[in-house]
């Protein structure tokens, strides 16, 4: 399937790509586009104006899909708490990860392009949902 | 107004763009209107008249605007964006300085509360400075011209936690 979002790429859009691949469709294709009028017809759009997936009563667009798309994984929701906090910043929740994890995907999109960020992002989010899951087996910080 | 020492004020060649965000909300419910004053507080918006605010153009500020946007269509409001300049390089300071000055009052109210602190000493100071450098990273996140009084500000948190270390 094909899926569209905003030419580049920050924090919330590179983690929908990485939740997309991951939870959803693993033959994800992305399209970067520069409007929301660019969004190709065969392809969903997310984190765009107007998009369904987009930011919805104070959520970010990784918690919009993650209701649309009915994913319950506590660690995801674990995940989407940072996130939430590295995009939006409203202190809605504690966060202690999410400015690190902003520096990081907004240094990644200086030197790459929308693919490769994805793409190395990607890996970024694998550790990450790996560390909150392990943190909410052992109900403490993984070592 | 003394502009001397901000940055932006000197050998400004090329005119800014800015983004505005004009947004009707309805009166009731009042939690809309709240949680986007809230958001608009925390960009450093400049309130042009009332439902008129600007920021200038950047892709992050665009986009966080937009989204404002939307929230406001969604809670029953009208809401537009344009991208636009200053009719002239005066008017744009004058904005830029009234900005400038809005960030300078929060550095100095943070520079205030590390000298009360660091004066004061006692057990408090540690939680003291935790909250006044997340408040430096708010404040720097919407000081978009930044004024002398924010290398001040951090001067007088770095010297609390100096301060600190000394005694600890």
């Amino acid at each position: 399937m094909k899926w569209a979002t905003r030419r580049g790429v920050h924090v919330d859009r590179a983690a929908c790509a990485w939740l997309i691949r991951r939870s959803i469709d693993p033959k994800a294709e992305f399209v970067f586009v520069d409007d929301p009028s660019e969004v190709p017809a065969d392809a969903t759009a997310f984190d765009i104006r107007g998009a369904e997936l987009g930011h919805h009563h104070g959520d970010c667009s990784f918690e919009t899909i993650l209701r649309r798309y009915d994913l319950d994984d506590p660690a995801l929701w674990d995940v989407a708490r940072i996130v939430h906090e590295a995009d939006l910043d409203d202190e809605r929740y504690d966060a202690p990860e999410a400015p690190g994890l902003d520096v990081i995907c907004r240094g990644l999109s200086m030197v790459h392009d929308d693919a490769e960020v994805v793409a190395i992002a990607g890996a970024v989010f694998d550790g990450l949902y790996e560390h909150r899951r392990r943190a909410l087996l052992l109900g403490r910080e993984p070592a | 107004m003394c502009n001397r020492g901000f940055s932006y004020f000197e050998g400004m060649a090329a005119r800014l763009k800015w983004v505005f965000l004009l947004y009707r909300l309805p009166r009731n419910p009042s939690t809309p209107r709240i949680a986007l004053w809230r958001s608009l507080r925390r960009l450093g918006v400049f309130q042009l008249a009332d439902g008129l605010v600007a920021l200038p153009l950047d892709a992050r500020t665009k986009e966080q605007l937009e989204w404002l946007a939307e929230e406001v269509s969604e809670a029953g409001g009208e809401a537009s964006i344009w991208v636009t300049e200053a009719g002239s390089a005066v008017q744009e300071r004058v904005l830029a300085a009234r900005m400038a000055e809005a960030a300078a009052a929060e550095y100095r109210a943070v520079r205030a509360a590390a000298l009360a602190a660091g004066s004061a000493g006692g057990a408090g100071r540690r939680r003291t400075l935790r909250r006044l450098r997340r408040d430096l990273r708010a404040i720097r996140a919407r000081d978009y011209f930044p004024p002398p009084e924010a290398a001040e500000a951090r001067r007088a948190v770095e010297a609390l936690a100096e301060a600190m270390e000394a005694t600890a």
